[in-house]
């Protein structure tokens, strides 16, 4: 095994100790917020999973850039691994946000700005990778995909922004966001442990780019002649 | 700039050619809106009331139809391949074909709102404001919708790939120009059109910009 | 929103649980991959 994959690897395991760790402390040891009650510890894994969520899909977007301009394999390798995994974050986010939402809200969704852009977001960039499904050209397919990321990701912040303001017109704002200080350490080892799994996780998954597109772009094996000896047909006499 | 003009007046005419074809566009919008109309049912003033948000939809799902159609004729004997090998910047290709896109969808806009007026008892006095958003609202399709539907149109699925795509994208035009529309319609006591109006015009300028600096990656070979 | 909210244990646990199943899923899914693309890879070198 390459020595990157095994630190990929390495990363990963230390992520999941660090996320059992923090999750541990927060659920066991923290206690129960003032006005949320124990409903708040669900912010422990919910503001590090938002953290690197856009960390991995700006991560992606850098790639996308580096592509365009080098036209080097291991940037789209990248990209293609960088928007896997932000796709799942992001999705996890919804989900998070919407089993938050219902204790504290009464529904399953609030239309909240964020996670509204995020449930976007899932979409556009998953749109992203089916794209990518259905182009078999490895150049265009490396090419597109970065566009398209960038348009995304340039896309971002108008969303987030045109929903803020399109929803504070219907309700007032009062998303709890501060978190108390006393509950910061909670927070920060399960924001490095997600970034580790997830730095970790897009090593691996680079690499299964790589290896697929070696594959697809190898020189077919040469045909091997048939048991009975006899020649091949050709069109001619009958 | 002759570049531009030239590639311009190509697809203008190319549209005027496929001009049935734009007719067959503008009823699919005029049928969504009457769908839309039997989803809410026939209650008069809950429909007034959402006339806006279904004239955008009704117009952002035929926007698929005439954005993929623009790319047709290119993809035929190679027809890209032709343009680009003319000294005129993948640049002017782009402008000159979101151009012509936008005037379609604008003037596929226009058509719709008799049909919405009609429909939801949904009209309105403020012509210049309305023609306003239908302006710059189809301005932010157009823009995006050019670059992804010449990614779109060489690929195999080409027909779920381009709203797939582009729908995520123009969230914020429908969500401005909605509420923008909405206001023309239904009253504006408290002066909001123009900051959705700025938001639309944002919108558009960063998104031909992005796209021409793009495009002619997308269509290199 | 005011007042307390009760218990609400449930739903911190639906949350942890989702986002264990997610991330792991994930994980295993992107192992799996990999095991199988090195395996294709040595194959072919091999084969």
């Amino acid at each position: 095994m390459r020595a990157s994959s095994a630190r990929s690897i390495a990363f990963v395991a230390f992520g999941v100790a660090l996320l059992l760790a923090g999750s541990w402390w927060g659920l066991a040891k923290a206690p129960g917020e003032v006005f949320m009650g124990d409903v708040q510890r669900i912010m422990y894994v919910h503001v590090p999973t938002a953290w690197n969520a856009m960390l991995a899909l700006t991560f992606a977007f850098v790639c996308a850039l580096c592509f365009l301009f080098t036209n080097a394999w291991k940037w789209d390798n990248r990209l293609e691994a960088g928007m896997e995994m932000g796709v799942v974050l992001s999705l996890l986010l919804c989900m998070q946000g919407s089993i938050w939402a219902k204790p504290t809200w009464g529904v399953w969704w609030d239309w909240d700005p964020r996670l509204t852009t995020t449930a976007v977001m899932v979409f556009a960039f998953g749109g992203i990778l089916a794209l990518r499904a259905f182009v078999d050209d490895p150049v265009k397919r490396a090419v597109w995909s970065s566009v398209a990321c960038i348009v995304a990701f340039v896309d971002v912040p108008i969303v987030y922004f045109s929903v803020k303001w399109w929803n504070s017109l219907h309700q007032a704002q009062s998303t709890p966001q501060t978190v108390s200080s006393a509950f910061h350490w909670p927070l920060r080892i399960n924001a490095f442990g997600i970034l580790f799994l997830w730095i970790g996780l897009v090593g691996l998954r680079a690499r299964v780019a790589a290896l697929r597109r070696r594959g697809e772009m190898a020189p077919p094996l040469t045909q091997k002649q048939p048991a009975t000896g006899r020649a091949p047909i050709t069109g001619g006499a009958v | 700039m002759n570049a531009l003009f030239a590639a311009f007046r190509k697809d203008l005419l190319l549209q005027w050619r496929g001009r049935t074809q734009m007719v067959a566009i503008f009823a699919f919008g005029a049928a969504a809106l009457l769908l839309f109309s039997f989803a809410i049912g026939p209650d008069s003033s809950a429909l007034r009331e959402h006339a806006a948000g279904f004239l955008w939809l009704g117009l952002l799902l035929a926007s698929t139809l005439s954005l993929a159609e623009s790319f047709e004729c290119e993809m035929e004997e190679q027809a890209l391949e032709g343009l680009l090998l003319l000294p005129a910047s993948t640049r002017a290709l782009y402008y000159g074909k979101a151009i012509a896109n936008w005037a379609q969808l604008a003037l596929l806009g226009m058509a719709l709102v008799p049909v919405m007026v009609v429909l939801y008892d949904a009209g309105t006095l403020r012509l210049l404001s309305l023609l306003a958003v239908i302006l710059l609202g189809t301005a932010g399709l157009s823009a995006p919708g050019t670059l992804y539907a010449a990614m779109t149109s060489q690929t195999r699925a080409r027909q779920t790939l381009l709203p797939l795509l582009l729908f995520p994208l123009v969230v914020p035009v429908l969500l401005a120009a909605v509420k923008a529309t909405s206001l023309v319609i239904l009253g504006d006591p408290m002066e909001q059109y123009r900051p959705w109006i700025t938001l639309l015009g944002a919108f558009a300028v960063i998104h031909w910009s992005i796209g021409g600096l793009l495009f002619g990656r997308v269509v290199e070979d | 929103m005011s007042g307390v909210i009760e218990g609400g244990w449930e739903f911190v646990i639906a949350a942890y649980t989702v986002s264990a199943l997610l991330l792991g899923g994930y994980a295993t899914s992107v192992f799996l991959r990999f095991k199988k693309e090195k395996a294709r890879a040595t194959n072919e070198v091999s084969g």
